[in-house]
Order: structure tokens, then C-alpha cells, then sequence
């Protein structure tokens, strides 16, 4: 780096100064361990609906897999 | 990044809970200390941090036991904060020249003044997030071109890329604000 970029990289360390603190204060795994046993999300029948047209659709009309597949 | 026996990681990649909860204590901190340099707030760090470690038990089963399990924590970290940069609007009101407060604990440098401290955030913001990570890794955290590659999945060359790319963005940012470093 040449002097020019020092006086960039001084100016960004003045302007956003890092955090002094970087420790962590406290322990995370009480709130992982609730992500862990929250229930999946069930995909909506109206998801499932959609995707049965679709292949039934594409069963169907195998040309159309090239224009679906470019509009994916 | 020690203590982690090879058998854990088996058992974690197999989904032992217990295995998992060994992982998660030992590395909180760590992937904290590294979000944190990168987005600069000690509230979104801890999100990102649960973020990336729900990330990396969900991805279990890709993990290869031989391998670094703080190196590959350390770059799905990256990932999660880039999103997360890459999601944020800008702090920055319509005129450039009102005063931005950093979301930091430190205090600036009295010798600069508030007006060029919130034009040099300003101009920051307006780089693109990949850009930005690298700034603030090479520039203000002053980390090693080889970690900053690992962490974001480059070759050393590509880092110095970057951050020639990121510093010429920024001064023309800078400029445009009459700020000439």
C-alpha cells in the first residue's frame, strides 16, 4: 500500500472504529437449542397443489420442459 | 482452535446433539469475534452467530470430519454476514452531509470531524457488500490477505483485487463527497 492508501485506511479506522468489546457475553445455545426443536414449517397443500399441475402439465406437454426450464 | 477430537465431528456429522452442543461452545465465541469485525454491532454479530451455526448443523452431513472445523465455520460465518450486509440499506440520510451514527462502542478520533467521519461511512455504504467485507477485513481489521481469502473462498490474488477495486470505488465515493483522503 502506498501512502495515499494509508491515509484512506487511517481515515476508515477513525470513521468506523472497531468494536473494542469482541467478547461474547453470553452463552447462545439456550437460543440454538430452541431453533433445534422448533417443529419443521409443513409446506402448504396449495404448494403441493401447484407442483402436481405443474409435472401433470409437463406429462402432458413435454415440449414445453425447454420453455419452463429457460423461464426457471 | 483446539480441543475438538476427530471423533466428535463424526458424531456431530451423524446429528449427535451432543457432539453438536460441544461444537457450538467451543466455536460461539470465535464466529462471534469474526462477525462482529465485519458488521460492526455486537446485537446483529449474536443473530448472525446463531444464524451460522443453525447453518452449519443443518450442513452436517457435507462436513468432512479431516477437515478444519473452525475454517469452515469461519467461511459459512462470512457468508451469513455478506447476506447480511448485502440486505441492509445503507445508513445514510438524503443529504450526505448530516451526521451518521456508527453502530460501534469505540469512539471516534476527535481530529476528525463528524461531517467527514458520516461522508467516509456514507461512502463505505455505497460499495458494493462484497466490496465492503473486504475493506473492512484488509483495511480496518488489517487481517491477512491469506485469511480474508480463505474466509471468503478466494485466492490471495483475488483479495488484492478486490481491495484495489474497493479502494478506487471508495475514493471515487469519497470524492464525489469532497472528502480527498
Amino acid at each position: 500500500m502506498n501512502e495515499k492508501d494509508e491515509a484512506l485506511r487511517e481515515l476508515l479506522r477513525r470513521a468506523a472504529p472497531c468494536p473494542a468489546d469482541r467478547k461474547l457475553k453470553r452463552d447462545l445455545w439456550p437460543e440454538m437449542r430452541r431453533c433445534l426443536e422448533r417443529p419443521p414449517v409443513p409446506i402448504p397443500w396449495g404448494d403441493w397443489a401447484i407442483a402436481a399441475t405443474l409435472l401433470v402439465c409437463l406429462l402432458l406437454f413435454p415440449k414445453a420442459i425447454p420453455a419452463v426450464l429457460y423461464l426457471l | 482452535m483446539v480441543g475438538i477430537v476427530e471423533p466428535e465431528l463424526e458424531r456431530f456429522t451423524r446429528g449427535d446433539i451432543q457432539a453438536f452442543e460441544a461444537l457450538f461452545r467451543e466455536y460461539q465465541g470465535e464466529i462471534y469475534g469474526w462477525i462482529i469485525r465485519i458488521v460492526h454491532d455486537p446485537g446483529v454479530s449474536e443473530d448472525l452467530t446463531i444464524e451460522t451455526l443453525w447453518r452449519i448443523y443443518r450442513a452436517r452431513a457435507r462436513f468432512d470430519p479431516c477437515r478444519s472445523f473452525g475454517a469452515w465455520a469461519r467461511r459459512i460465518a462470512t457468508n451469513v454476514a455478506l447476506e447480511h450486509l448485502s440486505r441492509r440499506r445503507p445508513e445514510k440520510s438524503l443529504d450526505d452531509t448530516a451526521p451518521i451514527r456508527a453502530p460501534v462502542t469505540g469512539t471516534p478520533d476527535p481530529a476528525v470531524t463528524a461531517d467527514v467521519s458520516a461522508k467516509v461511512l456514507a461512502a463505505l455504504d455505497e460499495l458494493p457488500a462484497k466490496l465492503r467485507i473486504t475493506v473492512r477485513l484488509a483495511m480496518i481489521e488489517e487481517r491477512p490477505y491469506a485469511e480474508i481469502a480463505d474466509a471468503l473462498g478466494l485466492s490471495t490474488n483475488g483479495v488484492k483485487t478486490r481491495v484495489f477495486r474497493a479502494i478506487r470505488l471508495l475514493r471515487k465515493n469519497l470524492e464525489k463527497r469532497g472528502v480527498r483522503p
